[in-house]
This record gives structure tokens, C-alpha cells and sequence, in this order.
């Protein structure tokens, strides 16, 4: 059986707007990307060269990759530019008072 | 017809006050270079029309104008932080603008040194610590440098002089970064002209992006732009009395100027317009008013014996001062209303007012002859002592879409969309004329001519050369 639940990952301070934060859940590594249209999480890693996001920089909803240039959007993951042609992974956000929760289908017994 | 008062080409003014006229009665006079005027006739022979419909003409410009033209590629709030890129492609070339460190920011050929493949994909602002080509992993350090090349082995033969990123110039004004591939050509300054000095009256780096939209024309980048360098087309265009009138500046080579006034108009320039509009009987003072409508403003009638300009100016100087955080007060009635418009060869027009702040640029777009890229920034001055905010991301406009789509366009969404809707039809009508070019006027569409004399130096081989 597998069911959802969010998991608190990060307070609202830990990313100032414009900024983005790496977090770890279950080993598989998250960027917390806050923009003027709020926070967004997608994959870590581009899904061309596997090179670390959170490295990068975000430009408006833009999350750019440090290697090879390319941008991702983090609304819904879409690769923008060559090298990369394969989406990011996204995760539903949540903030309220609790912090910034994530969206995460789990197995029953979790 | 050739006006009674001269018989000189070049010489015939329309009827009625000049823009100088209504400046020298406006409260608050202008900064010293908007009371300047500077023109001279150029000739009045018709310019080709195969100059925008020839693949082989346009294919010099690819090879003589552009790569040696200075050309504004971003501004300096694109790239803040070191390691910010901004790629500029212009037709079949692409420039990578880096800020290299804290206080340098340098422009190269996007072209890798080994096989030769464009480096950053993206156009517009991106974000590169380090420079690695995609293909084969070579990669620079910020500065052009070479940082690693895998299989060093197999190149002893390149080595760091040959085979860094290729350099092209680079320079900055009025919060502008400008670049120009070719390595002979003469420094910025020397072509801006009078830019320097006129804008120190008007620094166009206290200014930031409110917005910008990137259209795409049907037409060629040249006419495309011509549409925009005179105010002649606004009584039939925009079904406007303001430009019969106009002022027309050439000062060089290079810069040439058009103010047209807001608030005020002269119905005696229309006196052989057709029909009676704006003339019999002219607009009423509390007509011309009614333009505070725009941005909402709410307006009654003009006093007994005063006219609307003023009262028009005075309610602007408060909206933008509440606006944007900044003491309007002694700002002239020509900044505050008119469309002060300069340009700069080969594609570039700023505009220093204040209800009319924006920046253009034409370029081909790619290595189409009748398609062009037309984009549109609204320049916002800056409260003193604020930072530059992040840019927006330009808003991109396909042909058939309409300005009025832009968020936050307001007025200005139908005025453009009156500007670029004759273009696909100009240009059908350049391949469908007998008669081989189009006529200009001697005085009100003096500057394209200018531009296009300009041109003419860079396609023999002269242009921007020390």
C-alpha cells in the first residue's frame, strides 16, 4: 500500500527569497527554490551531466545549471535550454507555520 | 510642395509653433541639450528597396556590419555577481557577456576553441562559475582562460595564447553593456557622440527594468525600426495630432533625436492634413487633459486662461513621484510628457523621459531577411541611494500576438500594436512596387536616411574603424 504525507524539510528563514537551499530526504537530495511566485522543490541534479544545482543559481524561476549552462524551470521542472532535455523531478510544496513540507508517497507501514 | 518660406531643400518647417517654441514657454525650462537643435540636409534621392528585401544585401550586413558594429547586449543588473552570463546572439553570431570578477565584465566569442561549438545554449541572462563545452568537456575559467582540457596529451599543440575564449570587446554607458566583435574597431566613446554628454543630464544607469518584451516582426530589422524614427506616422497610425510638428536632430554619424511634445500640439502643422480633424475646431484644452486618463489620474477642466500642458505635467510629477519614491518637482515639462527619442547606430534608441522611459533594440532575427526581433524595456528611474532590483525575464511576443497580452503595459499595449501592425504590409509592398525605393521626407524622416549613409560606410568597409 502506498499512501502520501508531507515531511517537514526546512524553516520558511532558512531561504531567503531568490535563494535556494539543498535538503536531504531519504538520502535523495532536494532544492528548495524560493521565488517571487513562491517556493518550489525539484531534483538536485541536472538531469544532464548529474551536476549539483544548488551550485547553480536562481534567476527569477530559473534554476541554472554551474556546468554546462542549462536552465531548468522549477514551476514545473522543464528543461528550458540544451544540454539538458529531460525535466527535473518536483515535489509539492507546502509552508505554513510548520516550516516548508514536502510531498511524499510512502509506503503504509511508514 | 515646397513650403513659401524657403526654397531650400531640407529648410520647409511645418506650420505653426515648433517643439522649441512650446519648450520656451514651458514653467520649467529643460536641461540644456533638449534646447538644442542640429540638422542638416542630407540628400533626397530614394533609398533602395532591395536594402530590406535582398538576402545578398543582408548577408553584408552579416559579414561588414555587425560583426564591427558597437551594440548593446544587456545591462549591467543582468550580470551582478560574479559568474552572472548574459548570452546576445545577433544573426548567425552569438557573444557570451561574463562578469569576470567584482568589477570587470568581459564578452566572448560563444564558440568553443576546440571544434567550435556554441558553449551556452540559452540566450539572455544564465549563471557560469566556470565556462565547459558540452561536447568534449573543454572548459575556461571566467576570464577566457583555459581551465582544463581532458586528454591533455593528445594537444601539445594548443596552448594558453591560441586557445582561451576569444575575445570581443566589451564597455559599459548609461547602464548598458555594449559589445563589438571586431578587435580594430574604435573605443565606445568615440561613437556615442553627443550620448556622454546629453545623459548626463539623464543617467540612464539610475534607471531599472520595469519590463521587457521581445516581439518578433514580420518585416526587416531596418524598416522595423524606422517605424519608430519618426513621429510623422502619428496622425495617420495612431490617429494623433502630436508630431506634425516634431523636432528632428541630427548630430553625427552615428546619434540623431526626435522630441515630439505631449500635452499641448500645434493644429497648424496639419494644415494640409486631410479633413478637418484637429483643426476646425481644434482639440479643447480640457481635451488634450483627458490624457491623465491613462494612468488613472482623475481630471476636471482647465482654468480660465491656462492651458493643459502645464497642469498635465504638474499631475504626472506627483504620480511618478509617489510612484517611484522620488521628488519630481523641478522636472521640466519636456522630460516629464514629451517622447525624447534618441538613436544610436546601428539599432538603439533611448528615450531620457519620464512618461516616456523606454530603451529599443532591432535586431535580425537569426539570418532571416524579413523577420526581426524587436525588444521593448521600460526604464524606471531609480529612487536615490536604491539598488538595482533582479531584471525581469523578457516577455516574449510571436507575430501575431497583440502587446495588449503584456502585463503591466497599460496605454502603451494598443500604441505599439498601431506601430508594428503595418509592417508585414510595408513589407509585401517593397516586393510588390514598380517604383524601386522608398521617398523620405527632408526633414521629418531625415534620420533614416542618416542611418542608412552610415550603413553604406560599414558595407564599403569604413564604419567604426580607428
Amino acid at each position: 500500500m502506498k499512501g502520501q504525507k508531507f515531511l517537514r524539510v526546512a524553516d520558511k528563514q532558512d531561504v531567503a527569497r531568490g535563494k535556494t537551499l539543498c535538503v536531504d530526504v531519504d538520502g535523495r537530495e532536494v532544492l528548495l527554490c524560493h521565488t517571487a511566485e513562491g517556493f518550489f522543490a525539484v531534483d538536485n541534479l541536472c538531469t544532464h551531466a548529474g551536476a549539483r544545482l544548488c551550485e547553480g543559481k536562481l534567476k527569477g524561476h530559473r534554476i541554472l545549471c554551474p556546468l554546462h549552462g542549462a536552465a531548468f524551470d522549477v514551476r514545473d521542472g522543464n528543461a528550458l535550454t540544451r544540454p539538458a532535455s529531460v525535466a527535473l523531478d518536483t515535489w509539492s510544496v507546502r509552508v505554513d507555520d510548520d516550516g516548508i513540507s514536502l510531498l511524499l508517497i510512502v509506503s503504509a507501514d511508514d | 510642395m515646397m513650403s513659401e518660406k524657403s526654397n531650400r531643400p531640407g529648410e520647409a518647417r511645418a506650420s505653426g509653433p515648433t517643439v522649441a517654441d512650446s519648450l520656451a514657454s514651458d514653467h520649467l525650462a529643460p536641461p540644456s541639450p533638449l534646447l538644442e537643435s542640429c540638422y542638416e540636409f542630407l540628400g533626397d534621392a530614394d533609398i533602395s528597396f532591395a536594402r530590406y528585401t535582398s538576402t545578398t544585401f543582408f548577408q553584408q550586413e552579416m559579414q561588414t556590419l555587425w560583426p564591427r558594429a558597437w551594440q548593446w547586449a544587456c545591462r549591467e543588473e543582468h550580470v551582478p555577481d560574479v559568474g552572472d552570463t548574459y548570452v546576445y546572439d545577433i544573426g548567425p553570431y552569438s557573444i557570451i557577456v561574463v562578469r569576470s570578477t567584482e568589477d570587470t565584465i568581459q564578452a566572448f566569442l560563444n564558440s568553443c576553441t576546440h571544434r567550435g561549438t556554441r558553449i551556452l545554449a540559452g540566450e539572455g541572462s544564465g549563471y557560469s562559475p566556470a565556462f565547459t563545452c558540452p561536447f568534449h568537456g573543454w572548459s575556461w575559467e571566467l576570464d577566457g582562460a583555459i581551465r582544463n582540457i581532458p586528454g591533455r596529451w593528445d594537444f601539445p599543440h594548443v596552448c594558453p595564447d591560441t586557445h582561451g575564449l576569444q575575445r570581443v570587446h566589451c564597455e559599459r554607458w548609461g547602464g548598458f553593456v555594449f559589445i563589438n566583435m571586431d578587435l580594430q574597431a574604435k573605443p565606445l566613446l568615440d561613437y556615442l557622440d553627443v550620448l556622454p554628454e546629453h545623459f548626463k543630464h539623464f543617467p540612464l544607469e539610475r534607471r531599472r527594468i520595469r519590463l521587457h518584451v521581445q516581439k518578433k516582426l514580420p518585416c526587416n530589422w531596418k524598416a522595423a525600426q524606422e517605424a519608430f524614427m519618426e513621429a510623422y506616422h502619428n496622425f495617420e497610425t495612431h490617429d494623433s495630432p502630436n508630431g506634425g510638428n516634431a523636432q528632428y536632430d541630427i548630430f553625427g554619424k552615428y546619434v540623431s533625436r526626435f522630441i515630439h511634445n505631449i500635452g499641448n500640439y500645434s493644429p497648424q502643422s496639419l494644415d494640409d492634413y486631410p479633413g478637418d480633424k484637429w483643426r476646425r475646431p481644434p482639440m479643447s484644452e480640457d481635451d488634450l487633459l483627458a490624457f491623465l486618463g491613462a494612468y488613472g489620474i482623475e481630471y476636471g477642466r482647465v482654468p480660465e486662461g491656462e492651458t493643459a500642458r502645464p497642469l498635465v505635467a504638474e499631475a504626472l510629477r506627483k504620480y511618478f513621484g509617489e510612484t517611484l519614491g522620488i521628488d519630481m518637482s523641478q522636472v521640466s515639462e519636456c522630460l516629464m510628457l514629451d517622447s525624447i527619442e534618441y538613436h544610436l547606430f546601428p539599432n538603439m534608441f533611448f528615450f531620457p523621459g519620464i512618461n516616456i522611459p523606454m530603451a529599443y533594440r532591432f535586431r535580425p532575427n537569426g539570418e532571416d531577411v524579413d523577420s526581426s526581433i524587436f525588444d521593448l524595456l521600460i526604464l524606471e528611474p531609480l529612487a536615490e541611494g536604491a539598488e538595482h532590483p533582479e531584471p525581469p525575464e523578457p516577455v516574449p511576443l510571436e507575430v501575431e500576438q497583440s502587446y495588449t497580452e503584456v502585463d503591466g503595459i497599460s496605454w502603451l499595449g494598443p500604441v505599439y500594436d498601431e506601430d508594428t501592425g503595418n509592417l508585414a504590409m510595408q513589407t509585401q509592398g517593397f516586393k510588390t512596387s514598380r517604383k524601386p525605393g522608398l521617398t523620405l521626407g527632408n526633414y521629418q524622416e531625415a534620420r533614416i536616411r542618416r542611418v542608412h549613409m552610415t550603413l553604406d560606410e560599414f558595407m564599403s568597409g569604413a564604419g567604426s574603424k580607428e
